[in-house]
């Protein structure tokens, strides 16, 4: 099972680099870190997220307007980290949270459940496209897209790190 | 003839048809908005027609609409200023003043509610009527019955542009037609073409600075919140586009706390003028930050001379009142918003903020002749 999962992360990270911790804020192309309680923590950069499977989403704001945000589904970057989902997604497993933190430190906790095919299916996107351009500014580079919430605080702006936590081993 | 009976049918039936085409194409409005900006809602009994708006901006102007030919409109809301005066609070023609000031009318399109503290004041048509003639205070001192009507019939101009704007209608010169021409014009006042919308929108990487790129940053960071309540396309609290529903916030940002039943100093309570409820005092609405450096003093009395002065206030958590009747502790306010809890600025913080809210100047809108005065100077 772990040799597989080992063979499974290996195969599809094509080029993305690993690390153990986030790399601090510093200049250079910005990262996605996924740490926590995860196999081999990867490191995601602009082009790792352009190779990985995409996904569209129109989302309607407050004031009337409508943007299409485009990125890579929060499921499949947690695959990638080894996070259980799927068939591994049962008894202890269940207590685990992924945690969503900003540049500014801003912080949003989801569960597994709501994320996984099996469970709730929710779309919620690792966004780095808006209306077919890049984000920027205080958007991004990356940030977090709930298509189904009805307000939008749990879409993550400046997203930098997504932290899965594990409350029973 | 069997063969020119149907091409006669055919003619009655399309040449009419090419009349409505051509008299719709003539009526409709074209709003041009750039990406970003919904379409704004418009009542149904008052849809926006270029003859209408034209109408409008020509009442807008004139001040034959005061009680003695010195105010319009347009004396309260100077293009230049986005549609504000300038001073602390409104002065009506007759030299009384309104207890807050006049607010912007730039994308006041948009506004789900009017004014600054009542939140049942929702369409540009109700609330014109206001100024002209409400008593307290005067603004532009009209009276119902008086000889409005008769001076608008009475010009040929006008009596040319109310048959265009209101074709097919036997009384054309009517309050209800006037307050619905200056809301079509109010309407049309739409500002986008800011240095910030070519950065943001057009993505122009250099029409702002980078003092102005950090100062969107901050805006945007959870520990100021500044989009909290000056949020979406329109940097307010209040905008809505087309076919959508919202609830206006107004908040109390710790401006006052001064002794007494209400921690507000009256007339100016907030939206708890309208509600009555304890925990509206101190309570309105977030204006629109475009334009927002041409637009001072600030607040809704104008208490606060400049954006340096505002970002104070908020750095603050609420503005401490050292001596006179206002004296208080704005911090200590028990309605005030809990996202108004303070902050810290350094000097470079202070300067990319304010660089970012100078970034939303539209030198267009301040200066586009569809907006201007139509009258000469003397008028």
């Amino acid at each position: 099972m772990i040799r597989r999962r080992i063979v499974l992360l290996a195969a599809v990270s094509l080029g993305l680099a690993f690390a153990q911790a986030p790399a601090p804020a510093t200049s250079g192309p910005p990262i996605l870190a996924v740490t926590g309680d995860v196999p081999m923590p990867p490191m995601l950069k602009a082009e790792d997220l352009a190779a990985m499977p995409r996904e569209k989403a129109m989302v309607p704001e407050q004031d009337g307007t409508e943007v299409e945000y485009e990125g890579v589904p929060l499921r499949e970057v947690l695959k990638l980290a080894g996070v259980p989902l799927g068939k591994d997604l049962r008894g202890k497993a269940l207590a685990s949270y992924v945690l969503a933190k900003a540049h500014d430190g801003y912080e949003v906790v989801f569960t597994l459940g709501e994320i996984d095919a099996q469970f709730g299916n929710t779309q919620i996107l690792v966004a780095d496209k808006r209306d077919g351009k890049s984000l920027f500014g205080y958007q991004g580079p990356f940030r977090l897209v709930c298509p189904k919430d009805k307000a939008g605080a749990r879409s993550v702006r400046m997203l930098e790190t997504i932290q899965f936590v594990r409350l029973q081993k | 003839m069997r063969g020119i009976k149907p091409q006669l049918a055919l003619a009655a039936l399309v040449i009419p048809l090419l009349f409505v085409v051509i008299a719709l194409a003539e009526d409709s409005y074209s709003w041009n908005l750039p990406k970003g900006f919904p379409r704004p809602p418009v009542p149904a009994d008052n849809p926006m027609t270029p003859a209408k708006v034209e109408l409008g901006r020509y009442l807008f102007y004139d001040t034959r609409l005061s009680v003695n030919g010195k105010s319009s409109c347009g004396t309260c809301h100077k293009q230049e200023l986005a549609f504000t005066d300038g001073k602390p609070v409104g002065e009506g023609a007759t030299g009384q003043k309104h207890s807050r000031g006049a607010m912007s009318l730039v994308n006041i399109a948009y506004s789900a509610a009017l004014t600054w503290s009542n939140p049942q004041m929702k369409e540009l048509e109700q609330q014109a009527l206001t100024p002209m003639f409400g008593e307290h205070p005067v603004e532009l001192g009209l009276r119902e019955g008086d000889s409005l009507p008769a001076m608008l019939r009475a010009d040929p101009k006008y009596r040319e542009m109310f048959e265009r704007a209101f074709p097919g209608t036997a009384d054309r010169f009517t309050v209800a037609n006037v307050t619905k021409a200056i809301a079509s014009f109010e309407r049309s006042i739409i500002s986008a073409r800011s240095p910030y919308d070519r950065y943001h929108y057009n993505r122009e990487d250099d029409a702002i600075s980078d003092a102005a790129k950090r100062g969107e940053t901050l805006f945007f960071n959870q520990h100021l919140s500044c989009f909290r309540c000056h949020g979406g396309f329109n940097f307010s609290g209040d905008s809505v586009g087309e076919g959508r529903q919202r609830e206006v916030e107004f908040h109390n940002t710790g401006l006052y706390n001064v002794p007494g039943k209400l921690s507000y100093p009256a007339p100016n309570v907030g939206t708890f003028e309208f509600t009555k409820a304890p925990g509206d005092v101190g309570k309105f609405k977030a204006p629109t930050l475009r334009n927002i450096a041409v637009t001072a003093p600030y607040m809704h009395d104008g208490s606060i001379a400049t954006l340096e002065g505002v970002l104070d206030h908020y750095a603050a958590g609420g503005r401490t009142i050292a001596s006179g009747p206002n004296a208080g502790i704005g911090h200590d306010n028990p309605n005030k918003d809990q996202l108004v809890g303070g902050f810290e600025l350094s000097a470079q913080d202070r300067q990319d903020l304010i660089a970012f809210l100078q970034s939303l100047t539209d030198e267009a809108v301040l200066h586009d002749p569809r907006f201007a005065n139509p009258f000469p100077a003397v008028r």
